[in-house]
């Protein structure tokens, strides 16, 4: 009986999984080519027309020393490795979020993180204006500090670890980092201005100095999430279907919420608030993949988040050049009709 | 075999367990019974290795439960909650999979023995039929099925459900009760919280009966089952008979000792 059941048991499944997995190749795919598309034209496009022949020239050094090869080495590269890791970061902290507290709603946001990098940008940016080159340094500490202290409260007393309490002590911190903001805002009026930009988003033309920063807390965070994929899938059915999978989601949760807080610290840190990204970008992709399995969503986030904040940041400086219009604002409205017409025909 | 002895359980400062008794073995059916808030799921949780003792023992096959963290108690026994989460997007393919995660490695991808796993659970429990539907799209007696196939997935030799049959209606849950009737039956130790004494009696071989935290009677449902034990633990007039339950509801049978006395 059982040898006779067995190959038909077999079949019932797997064009469904051929299916599910050429629709995922498809996704990657995609994404992979509009990254490619758009890195080219990073390089190229902008204030000055680099053309792609003296693009490729300078990159492989064999271009003469001069303003061409300068601006695509020295500028638009940089830049470009920037939109590319920030993005990932931003997705795929996102999925570790939503993960990892079992809501879709969950962005960096959610734990504080933000509200505390803005917090230490702002308070450079208008307390000590003369040294603006810690902008990002004050971004990153104050970003991983509003992580910490909502992981101390979340994971103390009786239910530690629990989603709601980790919801709740971010909602707090973050109020708590976002008075401090508004407060420095209010002493400091006349130079508002500078931070308004900042909180804006958008990347800068500045070479490697941010990344010199901000790259081990990348490199953690995305090492982390790698490691997550699997145990975060096991986290999907509820704490106790991980516990009879000899799972610990508390353990989960905890390292899942410290790789996201150093991803959106540094991205924030580079690029001021995107997070906007970090909680649509998942979203896109589940819709876009037709599953939630951690390790393609995962994966698949890094590389859409990166082709979308590229996108976005070469047609801002494209559109109006000379003129940059502000990352941010204009990736939002580019997203939110794309993302909203995805929403009306999901499941 | 599981033993569970003498387990002693606080929550939040609060003792909801102070002495109770498991025990099952292959091939056989253990309902847990008792009132609300007697700590049958509590008992069973603690069987599982999901919830700590603060004294007693829990063993499996002589092997106590603290010393078996991880993936090697998975694959001793498999927990099917009350109410799981149902994530937005995920299908049920996609979920009774995450029941093989004690089986592979923290990087390795599913070897065809467990995409074979998978269909042989879903099989088991009669999912097959609906297994690219999205979770969120499915009933209460199929997404119970589901759960029972996660379970399945894990291989494990012994299965403990929180009241699998509670919020599912009579044919989904005759339909529940022949599917882990049958799996006691293929040779899988099964444990249940079963609210409804009846379906019970009907299934199980054995029935531990739950009441303030301690186990008071176990043993064969007709034996245990006894309307002395049921207007004891239950405070109830009601009887096993023939395989169904007759409750005098509002103490007013003839015959039967009213809980109040009459009005003149």
């Amino acid at each position: 009986m059982s040898a006779v059941a067995a190959p038909t048991a077999r079949t019932a499944t797997a064009p469904a999984r051929r299916r599910a997995a050429l629709r995922q190749t498809a996704v990657v795919a995609i994404a992979a080519v509009v990254l490619l598309v758009a890195a080219a034209l990073s390089l190229t496009l902008g204030a000055v027309h680099v053309p792609l022949h003296d693009v490729i020239d300078a990159l492989t050094g064999r271009a003469e020393d001069g303003p061409l090869r300068e601006i695509v080495v020295s500028l638009r590269v940089p830049r470009m490795v920037e939109a590319i890791v920030v993005g990932a970061a931003l997705g795929v902290a996102g999925v570790l979020l939503q993960g990892a507290l079992g809501n879709p709603l969950a962005s960096p946001d959610i734990v504080g993180v933000t509200g505390g990098a803005s917090f230490g940008a702002i308070l450079v940016l208008l307390a000590f204006p003369s040294a603006v080159a810690l902008l990002p340094v004050g971004a990153l500490v104050f970003g991983v500090l509003a992580g910490a202290i909502v992981l101390m409260i979340a994971w103390s007393g009786a239910n530690a670890g629990a989603t709601s309490r980790l919801i709740l002590a971010g909602i707090a911190v973050a109020a708590l980092f976002n008075a401090g903001t508004t407060s420095l805002m209010v002493a400091f009026s006349d130079r508002v201005q500078s931070a308004v930009l900042w909180m804006a988003g958008g990347l800068s033309s500045d070479g490697w100095s941010d990344m010199e920063v901000a790259w081990p807390y990348f490199v953690v965070g995305f090492l982390g999430a790698v490691v997550l994929a699997r145990p975060l899938d096991r986290l999907a059915l509820g704490d106790d279907v991980a516990e009879s999978l000899g799972a610990h989601p508390k353990r989960i949760r905890l390292a899942a919420v410290i790789a996201a807080t150093l991803l959106a610290s540094a991205a924030a840190a580079l690029v001021g608030l995107l997070s906007f990204l970090g909680l649509v970008i998942p979203h896109l992709v589940r819709l876009a993949g037709g599953t939630a399995s951690h390790r393609f969503v995962m994966g698949a986030s890094a590389l859409v988040g990166a082709a979308l904040l590229l996108v976005g940041d070469t047609l801002a400086r494209v559109v109006l050049a000379p003129i940059e219009l502000p990352v941010g604002p204009f990736m939002v409205v580019l997203g939110v009709p794309v993302f909203l017409w995805l929403l009306r025909g999901a499941h | 075999m599981l033993a569970v002895h003498d387990a002693v359980v606080k929550l939040g400062g609060v003792e909801i367990l102070h002495g109770a008794h498991l025990a099952a073995a292959p091939g056989r059916l253990v309902a847990v019974v008792g009132p609300n808030g007697a700590g049958k799921s509590t008992l069973v949780r603690a069987a599982a290795g999901i919830q700590k003792l603060e004294s007693g023992t829990v063993r499996w096959d002589g092997v106590d439960v603290a010393a078996l963290r991880g993936r090697k108690l998975a694959k001793l026994r498999a927990f099917v909650p009350q109410r799981a989460r149902v994530p937005d997007g995920v299908r049920v393919h996609e979920a009774v999979a995450i029941g093989r995660a004690p089986h592979l490695g923290p990087l390795s991808r599913p070897t065809r023995a467990d995409h074979d796993a998978v269909e042989r659970a879903m099989g088991r429990a009669g999912v097959l039929a609906f297994a690219d539907r999205r979770l969120n799209t499915l009933s209460g007696g199929e997404l119970q099925r589901v759960q029972v196939a996660v379970a399945l997935a894990q291989e494990a030799p012994a299965l403990l459900a929180d009241e699998p049959t509670s919020a599912l209606d009579l044919g989904a849950t005759s339909t529940m009760a022949r599917l882990l009737r049958g799996l006691a039956d293929d040779g899988l130790t099964v444990v249940l919280v079963v609210h409804d004494l009846a379906l019970a009696a009907a299934v199980a071989d054995e029935v531990v009966v739950v009441s303030h935290g301690r186990t008071v009677a176990a043993g064969p449902p007709d034996t245990v089952l006894t309307e002395s034990l049921l207007a004891e633990v239950w405070q109830v007039d009601a009887s096993l008979a023939g395989g169904a339950l007759h409750v005098d509801w509002l103490g007013r049978t003839p015959g039967r000792t009213p809980t109040k006395e009459p009005l003149a």
